[in-house]
């Protein structure tokens, strides 16, 4: 077995025993699964309300339109997952990433596994080995209740193009939460000081998450937790226009909440993604650069901090 | 020759941070199978020497050997032939001695890290403890345990920083027991103490180190007879004086 492969392990056993980690999945988790029961609740009452209307138009021989749940996208129903994902999902990869280090410094480790004859960049492997599969396993739980509650919704077809939507949407919120998980986990790296790495890329994770939506649309905090009021058109004013222009592409929140809809079919008819990159690109390089900053911190780590008193 | 090659040579070792000289250039030999014993008061730069030899610090000038390997050109050699016991070391605390255990094995490359793991729990009669969790343990069942990670891999120098620190008569009787076990194993160990009684009882060779500079270096047996009965605490105390003097 490779260092990076016993060092991801051995980080991971430890998230598993971690009390703090364990509680914010399982309220990760919860949160998916009342997503799944709004969706589940909505559309069951849409079709309540449709059959007793369509029961009421056919016995007065007027004409039933079709069912709005069966013209309108399946995935639809999962709209709330989305913020979820970027709200609770992005934090929790912050506290698993800054944990990874956290966790080691804290035994007083380090220097043990820095004395270990295997080269510096094995331990950024196993570090980031361990977010992956960690932030994957939160996504992989997000995605069995996403298609129970597709499977079970009555009037809901769900086809074989649907999953595989369901399947890039929840790749894309894996890239969204690992980017945060990356940064948390090399500012962990990078600042000794307890906490200092969690409290470092919650700003950056606060910024893009609100400061950013209202600098490119206007939009304040509340609506920027919004699954619909988040995909506004950029107001059409001067400020706004450059704003997006510029920021567009670094406002993670809202090319995933765009991506989001375009995926799960929510999308408003005709409305673009801020700036001029594609979100889905935009996405994949904050992955790839946050994923260097944190393997180049990781190496960098300071092997000899830590202990009972760090 | 056997004992020919020494088990941890330095020349012209040095360590700085910016302009502060934390390690003066440090040459010093320590012969295979010796338990040598590092003095200094604190701060003096012991603990900076332990983890340059360990490859946990970069030197800023100098060479230095562990077991034949150089520190800055064979690092991944050097550090499989030494095993580390930093000060206050303790452990993953929701893992239970062994599951500590087993990582550091399996990360030592250890062929068989279960086999390994009962041997030296055997080996330091620490094997009632295996099963606990650590979060559980004494200063000194942590301290115990601390070293059994160190020795896994049947290292050819350990390195011990302070290990007696902070452990109460009993916990220090028992780590002594344990170093010397080891020391009749052949195994040399370089060990980073300002414990005087703790050096008069294990070592058999000592270094002092003042403010970074190494002031004096020779055999338990060279100190016994310059210093008759008083011994170490007057080599110490002049030592001191020096200091104040400087």
């Amino acid at each position: 077995m490779s260092p990076a492969r016993i060092l991801s392990r051995q980080a991971l056993a430890g998230l598993t025993r971690d009390r703090s980690v364990l509680i914010r999945v399982a309220f990760f988790a919860a949160m998916v699964l009342i997503t799944a029961w709004l969706g589940w609740s909505a559309t069951a009452t849409v079709n309540a309300i449709y059959a007793d209307a369509a029961a009421y138009l056919a016995a007065s021989g007027q004409p039933v339109p079709p069912n709005p749940v069966s013209v309108s996208a399946p995935l639809a129903v999962l709209r709330n997952l989305g913020v979820y994902i970027s709200l609770i999902g992005a934090f929790g990869a912050i506290v698993i990433g800054q944990h990874l280090v956290e966790a080691d410094r804290r035994a007083g480790t380090l220097p043990l596994i820095g004395a270990r004859p295997f080269a510096r960049r094995d331990i950024a492997l196993g570090k980031m080995r361990a977010l992956v599969t960690a932030t994957a396993a939160m996504m992989a739980v997000a995605g069995v209740i996403a298609l129970g509650t597709l499977l079970t919704l009555p009037s809901l077809v769900v086809t074989g193009p649907d999953l595989g939507r369901l399947a890039l949407f929840l790749l894309a919120g894996w890239a969204y939460v690992t980017t945060f998980g990356f940064l948390a986990l090399g500012a962990a790296a990078r600042l000794p000081a307890t906490a200092a790495g969690l409290i470092a890329a919650t700003v950056v994770w606060l910024i893009i998450t609100f400061v950013l939506p209202e600098l490119t649309a206007n939009l304040h905090p509340t609506a920027a937790i919004n699954p619909v009021t988040t995909l506004a058109a950029t107001p059409d004013a001067g400020v706004f226009h450059l704003f997006s222009a510029l920021l567009g592409p670094v406002s993670l929140a809202e090319g995933f909440a765009w991506l989001s809809g375009d995926l799960l079919g929510f999308l408003p008819e005709g409305l673009a993604p801020r700036g001029p990159v594609p979100p889905a690109l935009a996405l994949a390089v904050a992955l790839v650069l946050s994923g260097l900053f944190a393997a180049q911190a990781a190496t960098r780590l300071d092997l000899n901090a830590g202990g009972p008193d760090a | 020759m056997p004992h020919a090659t020494p088990a941890v040579s330095t020349r012209g070792l040095s360590k700085s941070h910016g302009d502060t000289v934390v390690l003066h250039p440090l040459s010093l030999d320590v012969p295979q199978g010796e338990v040598f014993g590092f003095l200094g008061h604190n701060g003096a730069g012991k603990t900076t020497t332990i983890r340059l030899l360990t490859t946990l610090l970069a030197p800023t000038s100098g060479s230095a050997c562990v077991a034949g390997h150089d520190v800055t050109a064979e690092p991944l050699k050097l550090r499989a032939a030494i095993g580390y016991l930093p000060e206050n070391v303790r452990l993953y605390d929701r893992f239970t001695a062994r599951e500590n255990l087993l990582f550091f094995a399996r990360l030592s490359g250890v062929a068989d890290p279960a086999d390994a793991v009962r041997e030296t729990l055997e080996f330091l009669d620490i094997a009632a403890l295996a099963d606990r969790r650590v979060g559980t343990f004494s200063k000194g069942m942590r301290q115990r345990v601390g070293l059994a990670q160190a020795i896994l891999h049947d290292p050819e120098v350990l390195f011990l920083d302070e290990p007696t620190s902070g452990l109460d008569p009993m916990g220090v009787r028992q780590l002594r027991g344990m170093i010397e076990k080891l020391h009749g194993r052949g195994m040399t160990i370089f060990m980073n103490t300002h414990l005087l009684s703790e050096v008069a009882r294990s070592c058999t060779s000592i270094g002092v180190l003042a403010h970074g500079r190494l002031v004096f270096n020779d055999s338990m047996q060279a100190v016994a007879d310059r210093y008759d009965e008083a011994g170490l605490e007057e080599l110490y105390a002049g030592v001191a004086a020096a200091e104040v003097a400087a």
